[in-house]
């Protein structure tokens, strides 16, 4: 059988961009769908592709690819797929939770195709790469064409999200880089997800801590979760618990008991809320306890 | 010519014959197929469990371009179909659970079907929705079917010996609920149909059923037909498990959109429809109440169950006849009483599942034995071997148990895994410091494994003829559905005749062409089928043997068939090659070709209507070890190791049987652990493999398989059924080996980590008052 | 109406060409414009890897795949990988080692599984299990795709399964 044509949807017209300008310029003709890595966009339940009228095709650009270091800052292009992430040599050497957050991210096939700027635009709760980004204090860059020119802005990684599925890209917005500072060589960072399935899940929570130590004591620290409320989030109170003291049993307990109740997590299909707490409670004390 | 020595293929390991065209993706799957002109047929279901249709608007449907029909349930006669007939393909008056078909399309592509999909316009009136079996069965609750107010559905009873006098001698006696969930099959390939009439109005119907000649029967009344005008034709499906064992609406459904369009109709279930439609695992509230002695002899168990129909009955609810023969025979019990009864809600409903109603006993059971030995202070396996019948017991039931090995199996197992000490040694640090503890677990079943006679014949026709070349052709009526009897068969055949596997073909998809099969169910293929393909194989060989006996200057029973030729069986001195005797047989004066057919009836009895009968030719037993390590605060629980024992009669294949052994305890850990089809109020709330949690391959432990040949005299070269006890016995296992690293017992699987995490957490904290 | 778009690509080591509507999968694309029906549609959403295929050297769900994004690539799909001489050496393997039996999932296994090899000669069976983890297999719980994958690959002697 032989498929013609949809009937009076999907999209009617298209661009497979080889430059961020080619991009912005399409963008800015009319709201778009954009075709980074598809893993969102493509899946069959909803169709997001076929319900859109312009399709921008963004695969080609491969000035948003790649990973460089400058300065002491880390740029991620948007465009880099979660399986480039892991194995990164600069990522590797200077953010290993990045990479390790990868390797945890869904399938190999997925990870293939699956980009980093989609995981955040994406913005689900449950966010795997956003965890570990928030933990980075990471940075975006977002490019428009506006007024007959290119427009470039940057917003903090944490506040970007409104809600599941929402962020303050505006429509005519392309996501083009992550940045972030490399950490200092005291930087301990790790993170950890749930789930029978070492990877492909969407996980239950998921946890990240960024921290170092000061003569013993906490000097600086960062501990984000997913799944545990409409978008990814940071743990301020627990990290403010923290700050300036030493790592003992007490201390990490207390913060394993702020944490659960600072979350706001629901009941849902996947887990209850009870147990999102209960699991963010045991994160969060295995990652200060460094157990595995 | 050199003497041509015997050589045996049974109980080698032998590759699929199917499985290289499906290396290359060259098997034409039934989801694959295209018929000249054919549609895309598409099904409204209904979004609410439960009400009544006041009207629905097609028009908008019928006036797209490209649509060729759309079909409610006035548009067509009401024919009813189903166990209790109960169903219709297209439903009218009301809906009555979230799959229940509305409307149906048929046009030329896909998109143009969800287009006219769309323009449906259905009224409803809501109806309040009953969901919880026993609140169905409580007077004034909603009526699923309005014929019948009182909601029941099925209801079994057995009875042997006296509950009362064994309770009264009892010194132990276990009460405990075991609810088991809801599971679904999540075949690879989702459900797909493809219909096309001929100019008489007789059709053609290209089905992933099981069992395909009864399914005529089945799937005749839902349109009207005599059983004789269908052909069923089996392509190559992506899994079965026992989803396919009865008509489903959507076969209806596509026959009456062939019918109505004049031209052929595929219908294709999208994973979401799938989860939703496929007929589940059959759900069950278990009372079971166990007693034994002191001295831990088993003294009676008494049962009731409570069973969710769903909207309407399936094979589902038959599953107390499989359940009873587990409650009765598993171990030796002297006293026996069953009852349950199915009661109708607005939930899907279940069919049959790998293992049968033997999955949910064996969970009940098996844990029993497990909490029994603790409360006698008794080793477990010392407790099983106790009650472990022999060969020559009859069980309450009339089961002869012959040719059994439950006993080296428990055996086995223990000596393998070192199970007592490691048991003794896991409890004892129970209350250690630590929060990864490991567990050790044992469980057994038993289950029919020479057929089963739950309809008139328990049967298998099979025809068998040579070419003018020695090739063969077997004509089955067994089903092929990726369990490998095309293997056995091949196996068998050459180990009569002496002809090169790759020189047989296996004919068994089209219903004009094979003769009578009961079906694919059961374990019953290998011994059934097996058994058919070696009477028509010995047939052909006396026949083969006897025209060159003249020739060889010998009796025929002298003779042997041996890579290609008549060979004297003595000493392998060649006679005459095959091919050339067959081609004098055919050409001479009176032609003779090898065409033989036969029959094969197990021998087996119907069960009589106090359940009572031997209705299997032969049983079997498996005996799983599980050992454990459960993370005790998230509650994650990684299986590392399962020892299976599993008499399996004879092996004929052996990577055909490990395979389907390791198959069916994956698919049986799922089931333990993280398999779970959420029902909420009749809606199915996690219809994907995102949320619907199969075990992957990173999870599979280490799997040590030990098979026991206890030679049936019944079987086929001495091999029984075998595939569906490694899914029976695995879970109650782990769930054994879980309470042995936690001191938890749980009763309800799945052993979710959130259910492990938060009944470790309840067993430790002190309660809190008033919560 | 849908946008058609024209590419051109490389597909199974022969130049090949299509008009695609611009919101298709490339697994759609391949099973009715192509007849390549190797590849299954099983979920839809890149959840049971049933369509694996390999775009530029990767594997990619081809469910997922965008078959406007298919142009100036090079697409392999199972039926490309035997040759004159016979079976390509894992096909080969997944037979003999009995790892097939509905076969459904065994295009996109045996695609996953070539992947694996070919990317990673020293691939330990750690690596393999987790390489594996997007290819849902409902028949043989996976022990004999283990081991077609290592006899296939010569995994050293310590690193079978």
């Amino acid at each position: 059988m032989t498929s013609v044509a949809s009937v009076g949807s999907g999209p009617e017209d298209y661009s497979a961009a080889t430059s961020v300008e080619q991009a912005v310029r399409f963008l800015a003709g009319g709201e778009s769908a954009i075709l980074a890595g598809g893993t969102d966009l493509m899946v069959e339940a909803g169709r997001a592709v076929t319900n859109c009228k312009r399709l921008l095709n963004i695969r080609r650009i491969d000035a948003l690819r790649g990973v460089t270091e400058k300065d002491g800052r880390i740029s991620v292009g948007a465009l880099t797929a979660v399986s480039d992430l892991l194995g990164d040599p600069v990522l590797r050497a200077e953010a290993p939770i990045l990479a390790d957050t990868a390797d945890r991210f869904a399938s190999d096939q997925i990870r293939n195709m699956a980009t980093i700027g989609g995981n955040v635009c994406n913005a689900s709760p449950a966010g795997d790469l956003i965890i570990p980004l928030l933990i980075l204090d990471a940075e975006l860059e977002l490019v428009a064409w506006r007024n007959d020119g290119l427009a470039s802005r940057r917003v903090a990684l944490d506040g970007f999200f409104r809600g599941p599925g929402q962020t303050a890209r505006e429509a005519d917005e392309l996501l083009v880089a992550v940045h972030f500072a490399v950490p200092g060589d005291g930087f301990h960072a790790r993170f950890m997800k749930s789930g029978p399935r070492p990877a492909l899940e969407i996980a239950t929570v998921a946890a990240a801590i960024g921290l170092c130590l000061d003569s013993d004591r906490v000097s600086h620290i960062r501990l984000a979760f997913g799944s545990v409320a409409p978008k990814p989030i940071r743990a301020p109170r627990t990290e403010a618990h923290l700050m300036g003291k030493a790592l003992t049993e007490d201390v990490i307990e207390e913060a394993g008991a702020i944490a659960a109740a600072e979350i706001t997590p629901i009941d849902d299909v996947r887990a209850s809320a009870w147990y999102r707490r209960h699991l963010a409670a045991v994160y969060t004390r295995r990652l200060l306890g460094n157990d595995t | 010519m050199k003497p041509i020595e015997k050589k045996s293929v049974i109980g080698g390991r032998v590759p699929k014959p199917d499985a290289p065209d499906k290396a290359i993706g060259r098997t034409q799957y039934i989801n694959d197929i295209e018929l000249p002109r054919m549609l895309v047929g598409k099904i409204l279901h209904t979004d609410r469990p439960h009400a009544r249709i006041r009207g629905i608007d097609t028009a908008a449907a019928k006036a797209l371009p490209g649509v060729h029909a759309v079909l409610t349930g006035d548009d067509v006669p009401v024919l009813t179909f189903g166990m209790n007939k109960d169903n219709v393909p297209l439903k009218r008056d009301k809906v009555r659970c979230i799959r229940d078909e509305v409307a149906a399309v048929a046009a030329e592509t896909e998109a143009i079907c969800d287009e006219a999909l769309r323009l449906i316009a259905v009224e409803y009136e809501d109806l309040p929705g009953i969901f919880d079996p026993a609140e169905a069965m409580r007077p004034g609750a909603p009526a699923v079917h309005d014929e019948r107010p009182d909601n029941l559905s099925l209801a079994y009873k057995f009875d042997h010996g006296d509950i009362g006098a064994a309770e009264a001698e009892s010194d132990v006696v276990l009460d405990d609920v075991f609810n088991v969930h809801y599971v679904t099959h999540c075949c690879m390939g989702p459900g797909c149909v493809i219909a096309d009439f001929d100019t008489e109005g007789r059709l053609t119907i290209y089905s992933q059923t099981q069992y395909p000649y009864n399914f005529k029967m089945d799937i005749a009344p839902a349109l009207g037909m005599h059983p004789g005008d269908i052909r069923v034709i089996q392509p190559p499906v992506g899994g079965a498990f026992g989803s396919k064992l009865d008509v489903y609406p959507f076969e209806p459904v596509a026959a009456l959109l062939a019918r109505a369009a004049r031209r052929p109709v595929k219908l294709v279930f999208s994973r979401e429809e799938e989860f939703i439609n496929a007929p589940t695992r059959q759900p069950a509230r278990i009372h079971l109440r166990t007693g034994a002695t002191r001295d831990g002899i088993l003294t009676f168990r008494d049962v009731d169950c409570l069973l969710n129909n769903g909207a309407y009955t399936s094979w589902g609810p038959t599953t107390p006849y499989v359940m009873m023969r587990t409650f009765s025979s598993h171990f030796r019990v002297a006293n026996v009483r069953y009852r349950s009864q199915a009661v109708y809600t607005n939930n899907p409903y279940a069919g049959s599942f790998r293992g049968y109603g033997n999955v949910q006993a064996t969970y009940a059971t098996a844990s029993h034995m497990d909490m029994l030995a603790e409360r006698l202070g008794m080793d477990l396996l010392t407790l099983c071997l106790k009650n472990a019948q022999v060969a020559g017991e009859v069980s309450p039931q009339g089961s002869r148990l012959d040719d059994m090995a439950f006993v080296e199996c428990l055996t086995v197992a223990g000596e393998k895994t070192d199970f007592t000490a490691k048991a003794a040694q896991y409890t004892a640090e129970r209350e250690r410091p630590g929060r990864i503890k490991r567990g050790i677990g044992v469980a057994s079943s038993i289950h029919n494994a020479g057929g089963a006679k739950i309809h008139k014949s328990d049967g298998c026709g099979t025809m068998l003829k040579l070419d003018d070349y020695a090739r063969c052709t077997v004509i089955t009526g067994a089903s092929e559905i990726g369990q490998g009897i095309d293997a056995v068969i091949c196996q068998i055949v050459t180990e009569e005749l002496g002809i090169p596997m790759a020189d047989i073909i296996i004919a068994n998809d089209d219903t004009a062409i094979a003769p009578w099969d009961v079906g694919v169910h059961a374990s019953r293929t290998t011994f059934i089928a097996g058994n058919g393909a070696q009477r028509v194989a010995q047939k052909a060989r006396e026949q083969i043997l006897r025209a060159a006996s003249h020739q060889a200057n010998l009796p025929w029973e002298a003779l042997d068939l041996r890579e290609g030729w008549v060979v004297q069986d003595e000493n392998g001195e060649p006679v005459v090659k095959l091919d050339k005797l067959l081609r004098e047989m055919h050409f001479q004066d009176e032609p003779e070709l090898v065409m033989v057919a036969d029959y094969y009836e197990p021998p087996s009895e119907a069960e009589g209507p106090n359940h009572t009968g031997d209705m299997s030719a032969a049983y079997s037993h498996a005996v799983h070890v599980a050992e454990v390590e459960v993370d005790t605060e998230t509650g994650e629980v990684h299986v590392l190791k399962v020892t299976s024992v599993q008499d399996v009669g004879r092996v004929i294949n052996e990577m055909g049987l490990e395979a389907q052994v390791e198959g069916g305890i994956i698919m049986g850990l799922g089931y333990a652990l993280s398999e779970e089809l959420k029902i909420e109020d009749g809606i199915v709330k996690n219809p994907s493999f995102r949320d619907y949690k199969l075990v992957t391959a990173p999870e599979v432990p280490e799997l040590d398989l030990h098979f026991i040949e206890s030679d049936s005299k019944t079987g086929p070269m001495g091999a029984k059924g075998i595939a569906e006890l490694p899914t029976i016995v695995i879970a109650p296992a782990v769930a054994n080996a879980v309470y042995n690293a936690t001191g938890v017992r749980f009763r309800d699987p799945p052993l979710t980590p959130e259910k492990v995490a938060r009944a470790i957490y309840e067993h430790r904290a002190p309660k809190v008052a008033a919560e | 109406m849908t946008l058609e778009v024209a590419i051109a690509f490389e597909l199974n080591d022969r130049p090949s060409s299509a008009s695609v509507p611009a919101d298709r999968s490339a697994l759609a694309m391949l099973r009715e414009q192509f007849g390549l029906t190797g590849a299954k549609l099983a979920c839809g959403e890149g959840e049971c890897g049933a369509c694996t295929i390999l775009v530029d050297g990767r594997s990619v769900n081809a469910c997922l795949m965008a078959a406007v994004d298919c142009d100036g690539r090079v697409i392999e799909t199972i039926e490309g990988l035997r040759t004159e001489e016979g079976l390509h050496p894992m096909q080969q393997a997944f037979v003999d080692q009995g790892a097939i039996q509905c076969g459904y999932c065994m295009p996109g296994m045996i695609m996953q599984a070539k992947y694996l090899a070919d990317r990673q000669p020293d691939l330990s069976l750690e690596a393999l299990r987790r390489g594996l983890e997007g290819n849902i297999c409902r028949c043989t719980g996976y022990q004999k795709v283990f081991d077609a994958v290592a006899a296939a690959a010569g995994l050293p002697k310590e690193n079978q399964p």
